[in-house]
């Protein structure tokens, strides 16, 4: 699904710099990347997911080398393709919980918003125990209710890709479960890859395959 | 606010200083001028000068002596809507001073002889007529039976239209000199009529003949007597104190007397004359017939 | 404004001449010092120019008594709306917005307001006649109350009539009435009055032209005889002065307009400071919503649709805030003229 090779990124002051000699996720795999703080862990989500460009070598997602795209290209792949799961969930707060699951649809082209997305946006909703709360607004929603959401809202263009940053981080550990059984369900309800990185070790023992950032900053492949 | 001033600078250049000015002006939009008159003499005098080419206004109504008349606003309104207004002068309106005219409208007729304005001395009001009490004292205003200031009248009235017609100058000298004529005539006769008796006592029944007396040189006293009203015990007693220093055979009246004033009088070796001095409009015949009835009437006195 | 362009000419004692425009055009009541008929008769002599008299100096029940001339009424244009011009002395005619204040219409009677409100040497207030109503101008005559010059020369107690004590049936006058006395209340010649019945016998006192008047509108009949009648105003000897309005306004409006520009000034400094609180509020507030929009731009929105989005916001602050100036404008342009009045001109 994904597979990474020779990447090598540095940001514009060039004082970080990430190389990722190889790398690679198969289809339906959950992984998950630990790593220091500052490891480099969210940009490679933001590589994978075309939002950052490398300087050097090529990222392929389901077959399509996204990094070779140009943006407007490399943009519509990530939106059909790769679902977001943010740790600060990331609403809008002044659009109620359906508007921002809806959200979007409503600021690309690329997806067409219409009656079958607007039913299956409540039947995400059922399956996340939300539906009663589409009409609120985020500052009425507990955490948990919250990211519920945010997964419902990355999961409705159906990606076959989800990327998770630190998905559960500002979550109680009840909810931190809870949380995580939904995600897993999801992807498995729709054929989806998971791409989480988290800080979290209890949380590792469900994940296919564990990755530990630090061997990049060493040159190693995975 | 912010365009104040451009605003300000447009309507200097629109209006020009002086451009607004002259729409001051303005009198009435008529076809033909119009004047207003105060007196019968100054009416007819009128009327013989314009012909037809001007509108003649006499808003006092006829049955009233025009030099008492007690305003009223349409009276005073149809002066105000003439072009020019002629006044006798001599005090003879004194109206005037209670209403709302443009004095630069105004015209005094007799301003060509105010030096010899004639400055009345005694000082009675008396009451007759419907107009109330009045006093003869100032200046006597019946200026115009003396035919020579007639003239004068007349002639500033011919000045005043030319200055409104110019293009009818020669027509209106023209109709002035036709005027002037008639009444030189009038002057003439009377001063064949009193030649040589000039100095012969007269009365009148009214103080108004001092302008004529003047002109023609006689010797003429005057009583407040009015011609419709039989004199009382007081007046009478009052003529027979005249008499005797000043012993007139004739008295010479404004209207036809009373036939028992007539008849008094007579008692006295009085007779009695009228001269109309004509100040409304006679009911019969206009002025020069009317002044012709009178020089006639005098020859009876200067038998 | 046009007001002053429309008169040409002011003659009057010398002294403020913004006292003497003030006062003749718009009825100010800073009466300045009065002059006398006789200018009147010197300037209708020179033959240069209409004199207009206007007396200016009473008031009825807080409006201006103007006394003056039927020229007067011609040279403003001022029309006849109800009732009739003029005629008799003791009559007058109200600007349109006086009747309406007032509630008078022709019929009605005003009486004068006594010229200090202890003037117990002072004569009789006058009742004066309604007979007309000038059709509205939008001017100062608006607001006046016209008399004849005599009438106003009657005011100041120039002219009397000798019937003062008018056989009155009035039962309000009487304050106690028993069979020995009838004892009269202070409303009992509270006032003269000019009747059909002591019309005839009013009559003015004293020389003519010693009569005092505020000023002289000056109608030169065309510019060269304005500027011969100017020339003989030169003299610093002469009692009085002419001025043109146009100038002595100008000179008013020179001073507002300084007034003006270091309002304009203040205003621009306001205006930039005001520009830079916006873009300052707008850039903090970019900087607050930076992570919004870096998750719309994650979840997949153009950089262009941002920047859209976030134009199209600030549009529409825009287009709110350019309505609300346009309303408010719009209702101060409409109130202008009576702004600047009540501002500075009353």
């Amino acid at each position: 699904m994904i597979s990474i090779s020779s990447l090598e990124f540095q940001h514009g002051t060039g004082e970080f710099h990430l190389r990722v000699p190889e790398f690679t996720v198969a289809e339906y795999e959950k992984v998950a990347v630990i790593g220091p703080s500052g490891s480099g862990k969210t940009t490679l989500l933001n590589l994978i997911a075309g939002i950052l460009t490398p300087k050097t070598g090529t990222v392929s997602v389901n077959h399509t080398q996204v990094s070779s795209l140009p943006d407007a290209e490399r943009r519509d792949f990530r939106i059909a393709n790769i679902g977001f799961v943010f740790q600060d969930f990331e609403l809008l707060d002044y659009l109620n919980v359906l508007d921002n699951i809806l959200h979007p649809y409503r600021i690309t082209r690329a997806l067409l918003l219409n009656k079958e997305v607007r039913d299956r946006a409540r039947a995400l909703a059922e399956n996340m125990d939300i539906a009663d709360k589409l009409q609120r607004y985020p500052d009425g929603l507990s955490h948990g209710e919250k990211q519920r959401a945010a997964i419902c809202r990355a999961l409705l263009p159906q990606p076959k890709l989800i990327l998770a940053d630190e998905a559960t981080g500002n979550l109680d550990p009840d909810n931190k479960q809870v949380i995580l059984d939904l995600l897993f369900d999801s992807v498995r309800n729709h054929d989806a890859t998971l791409l989480a990185v988290t800080h979290d070790h209890e949380l590792l023992k469900h994940f296919d395959r564990v990755i530990d950032f630090q061997h990049f900053r060493n040159g190693a492949s995975v | 606010m912010v365009n104040f001033k451009y605003c300000y600078l447009g309507l200097c250049l629109i209006f020009g200083i002086f451009g607004v000015v002259t729409s001051a002006e303005s009198g009435s939009k008529r076809d033909k001028p119009t004047v207003a008159v105060a007196n019968y003499p100054l009416k007819y005098f009128t009327e013989r000068i314009v012909g037809n080419h001007v509108e003649v206004i006499f808003p006092i109504p006829s049955d009233i002596d025009p030099a008492f008349w007690i305003p009223e606003p349409n009276g005073v309104l149809a002066f105000q809507s003439a072009d020019v207004i002629l006044l006798n002068g001599a005090t003879y309106s004194k109206w005037l001073d209670k209403v709302t005219l443009l004095r630069r409208k105004m015209v005094n007729t007799s301003e060509g002889f105010q030096e010899q304005y004639i400055q009345i001395q005694e000082f009675t009001t008396h009451r007759h007529g419907p107009q109330g009490k009045h006093a003869h004292a100032g200046l006597a205003f019946t200026t115009w039976i003396d035919f020579q200031q007639a003239i004068q009248q007349a002639e500033a009235i011919r000045n005043a239209v030319t200055k409104l017609l110019p293009e009818q100058e020669k027509h209106f000298g023209t109709n002035f000199l036709a005027l002037k004529t008639d009444l030189l005539n009038l002057d003439r006769r009377i001063e064949e009529i009193v030649n040589r008796r000039r100095a012969r006592p007269l009365l009148a029944s009214h103080p108004v003949y001092n302008y004529f007396a003047r002109r023609y040189g006689l010797n003429i006293r005057s009583v407040l007597w009015e011609p419709e009203i039989v004199p009382n015990a007081r007046q009478w007693a009052e003529l027979e104190n005249i008499i005797k220093e000043h012993p007139a055979k004739w008295m010479i009246w404004e209207g036809d007397p009373h036939p028992d004033s007539i008849a008094r009088l007579e008692s006295l070796g009085i007779g009695s004359v009228v001269f109309d001095p004509a100040g409304n409009v006679p009911d019969n015949g206009d002025f020069l017939s009317v002044m012709h009835q009178n020089v006639q009437n005098l020859k009876s006195a200067y038998r | 404004m046009s007001r002053a362009v429309s008169t040409p000419l002011v003659v009057g004692v010398k002294g403020s001449a913004l006292d003497l425009v003030m006062s003749t055009l718009y009825f100010d009541d800073a009466v300045p010092e009065l002059m006398t008929m006789a200018e009147t008769d010197r300037i209708e002599d020179s033959g240069l120019a209409l004199p207009i008299p206007v007396y200016a100096r009473f008031q009825a029940r807080g409006f201006p008594i103007v006394g003056t001339t039927l020229d007067y009424f011609a040279f403003r244009g001022l029309e006849i709306a109800d009732g009739r011009q003029l005629a008799i002395i003791g009559e007058t005619v109200l600007g349109a917005k006086a009747a309406e204040a007032l509630g008078l219409g022709p019929g009605d009677f005003l009486v004068s307001s006594p010229e200090t409100p202890f003037d117990l040497a002072g004569v009789y207030p006058l009742k004066m006649n309604v007979v007309g109503i000038l059709a509205e101008s939008h001017t100062s005559d608006d607001l006046a109350v016209f008399v004849d010059l005599k009438t106003a020369w009657i005011i100041e107690g120039l002219g009397h009539g000798h019937q003062d004590l008018i056989k009155n049936k009035d039962a309000s006058l009487v304050l106690e009435r028993n069979e020995k006395n009838v004892t009269a209340n202070a409303k009992l010649r509270l006032y003269t009055e000019i009747s059909e019945i002591n019309l005839d016998a009013f009559h003015f006192h004293g020389d003519r032209s010693q009569y005092r008047l505020t000023a002289l509108i000056t109608v030169p009949h065309d510019s060269k005889s304005g500027t011969l009648l100017r020339g003989r105003y030169v003299s610093p000897a002469a009692a009085t002065q002419i001025v043109q309005p146009v100038e002595v306004i100008d000179g008013l409006l020179q001073n507002i307009f300084r007034i003006k520009n270091v309002i304009d000034a203040i205003i621009m400094v306001v205006g930039i400071a005001t520009i830079l609180a916006i873009l300052l509020v707008f850039a903090l507030s970019l900087r607050l919503r930076q992570r919004e929009i870096q998750t719309i731009f994650k979840l997949g929105c153009s950089r262009l649709t941002i920047v859209r989005l976030m134009a199209a916001e600030i549009l529409i602050i825009l287009v709110f805030s350019s309505v609300l100036c346009v309303g408010m404008m719009t209702v101060v342009d409409h109130f202008k003229n009576d702004l600047v009045r009540i501002a500075f001109i009353r």
